[in-house]
């Protein structure tokens, strides 16, 4: 009864989006919501506003999802039980992680491959463009499920791991230029919005795809890589520091 | 051949409450083991910290000889726990959740179909695979927790709390497997704070109080050793609750007097034997 880690992560992942595949209800409502502000703008602005948003979205809808994980995180160590299960087994600690993050990008990955396709088919490019708007949206929801599992890790409430993600959607999503051009801020206010990490993603997906009103400075495009992975590192160090797999 | 060691053991967790001060005893293979206390006695932690689930902070516990802290990687292959209000997802059906697990463990596909159907049949769950387990009863729920944590054959099953909840029938139901797997040489170590449950179930019993151990041994040995001996129900032939004496003789000489008097007066005499819960009490 040889088990490896992928094998393992994917029956795991299976077990958490089952329910998810077949009640797609919250997936629905998480890809409306990222999805609802482009229809907006499509409506009062026309397709020149809404391609950008589109762009945004995507990159979102991964942030969003990435966000979730704290829930499954939080459900299967207070609500199921499950954790406690299979850490008195020989499942592997790498194996639950990856499992639980993976399931929900699994799920959330036709509606992001559909606004792909429909920017796509409005702002054709190539697929180097298309690769790298994927990694940076990657990038993001890593960092994410990062922040999730430090959250669903860390609370013993449910309300508290299930409203902290939408707050902190909120205010990666709505609040920084990522619909909107961030020259539409006042100069003093997009120091503010360049601290949130989900602008800089949002700038580079519109930059691949030519969606800014000015192209990045290949300073700016170093600058928005590395901020990401250093958000990135910074919420895998949180995350090793509040999850843990054997309690103290 | 003990299967558990355990040496004062101690826990305090991380914000200083102290949960295990000095806890020693040992399991021996295909014992039921019960752990006995009251609510927030201790009786979790010490079952979590044996699933290597939980540090411990002080002392030492050994499962088939090996370190908890040091070597749970070769402990957990062997062990199984239903842990305490663990609950199915309610979108999933029963053979969902325990084809997933032995998907988990590791089986190959074959084997995990094979041993899904064998475990469900002994679960009785067959006649509801493809029901979700939002439409079954809470009892049926926990057989699928049990199921899942009983599809590798563990040789120690670890059962916190397992009955909490279930009607009485269903609390025989598990009674009846945990028999069913002790007969096959599993060792299961229980939690509960039913005393019923104890008394019906378990090999011996450790009693938690604040802790610490504060007994260990059989049933007749925490009766006995609580000193509460036969009880004797004295009362009028037609009894209206109002004539009703519950005695406690202490020798036999006494039982004779009491029942000898009685019968001189007309009343009626019914003996009641001590229980575990007289004796924890």
């Amino acid at each position: 009864m040889k088990s490896s880690l992928l094998r393992q992560a994917w029956y795991i992942g299976l077990l958490d989006s089952l329910p998810l595949l077949r009640d797609p209800m919250l997936l629905v409502v998480l890809s409306l919501i990222s999805f609802l502000p482009v229809f907006f703008l499509f409506l009062f602005s026309g397709g020149t506003a809404a391609m950008p948003a589109l762009v945004g979205a995507i990159v979102l809808t991964l942030a969003f999802i990435g966000l979730f994980a704290a829930q499954s995180v939080y459900f299967y160590k207070h609500w199921f039980r499950f954790q406690d299960m299979f850490v008195a087994s020989p499942v592997s600690p790498i194996a639950y992680t990856l499992g639980l993050s993976l399931s929900t990008l699994f799920s959330s990955s036709p509606s992001v491959i559909l606004a792909l396709a429909v920017l796509v088919w409005n702002q054709p490019v190539g697929l180097v463009p298309i690769l790298a708007t994927l990694a940076v949206s990657a990038l993001l929801w890593l960092s994410m499920v990062f922040a999730g599992f430090a959250i669903g890790a860390s609370t013993k409430n449910t309300r508290r791991a299930n409203s902290l993600p939408q707050i902190l959607g909120f205010v990666i999503g709505f609040l920084p230029p990522v619909y909107y051009p961030l020259s539409l801020l006042p100069p003093s206010v997009q120091p503010f919005a360049l601290a949130i990490p989900s602008t800089h993603a949002a700038q580079l997906a519109k930059h691949y795809f030519g969606l800014l009103p000015a192209p990045l400075t290949d300073g700016d495009v170093f600058f928005g890589w590395g901020y990401l992975i250093a958000f990135t590192v910074a919420m895998a160090l949180l995350v090793m520091r509040k999850a843990r797999w054997v309690d103290p | 051949m003990d299967v558990v060691e355990v040496d004062e053991l101690g826990k305090t967790y991380p914000k200083g409450t102290q949960a295990l001060k000095d806890v020693s005893f040992r399991i021996t293979k295909g014992e039921i083991f019960c752990l006995l206390g009251r609510n927030g006695a201790g009786k979790t932690t010490l079952l979590r910290i044996l699933a290597t689930q939980l540090r411990p902070t002080a002392g030492a516990a050994r499962v088939f000889g090996h370190d908890v802290l040091r070597e749970p990687r070769a402990i957990r292959p062997r062990i199984s726990v239903v842990p305490q209000e663990a609950r199915p997802q309610m979108m999933l059906s029963a053979w969902d959740h325990i084809r997933l697990m032995c998907m988990i463990r590791g089986m190959a596909k074959e084997e995990a179909l094979r041993r899904t159907k064998l475990v469900m049949e002994e679960f009785d769950l067959w006649e509801h695979k493809d029901k979700l387990t939002a439409d079954l009863s809470g009892g049926l729920r926990q057989r699928v927790i049990l199921a899942m944590a009983l599809i590798a054959d563990p040789e120690i099953l670890f059962l916190d709390e397992p009955t909490i909840g279930l009607d009485p029938l269903g609390r025989r139901q598990v009674w009846a497997m945990v028999r069913r797997l002790t007969a096959k040489g599993v060792t299961v170590l229980l939690t509960t704070h039913y005393m019923d449950e104890a008394e019906k179930l378990a090999d011996r019993l450790a009693i938690i109080e604040k802790g610490q151990l504060a007994f260990i041994g059989t049933v007749d040995e925490a009766k006995a050793m609580a000193g509460t001996g036969m009880r004797v129900i004295v009362e009028s032939a037609k009894a209206n609750g109002n004539d009703r004496e519950v005695l406690e003789p202490k020798s036999n000489t006494e039982i004779l007097e009491i029942v000898q008097r009685s019968l001189n007066d007309g009343r009626r005499v019914t003996f009641q034997p001590p229980t575990l819960e007289d004796a924890f009490i």
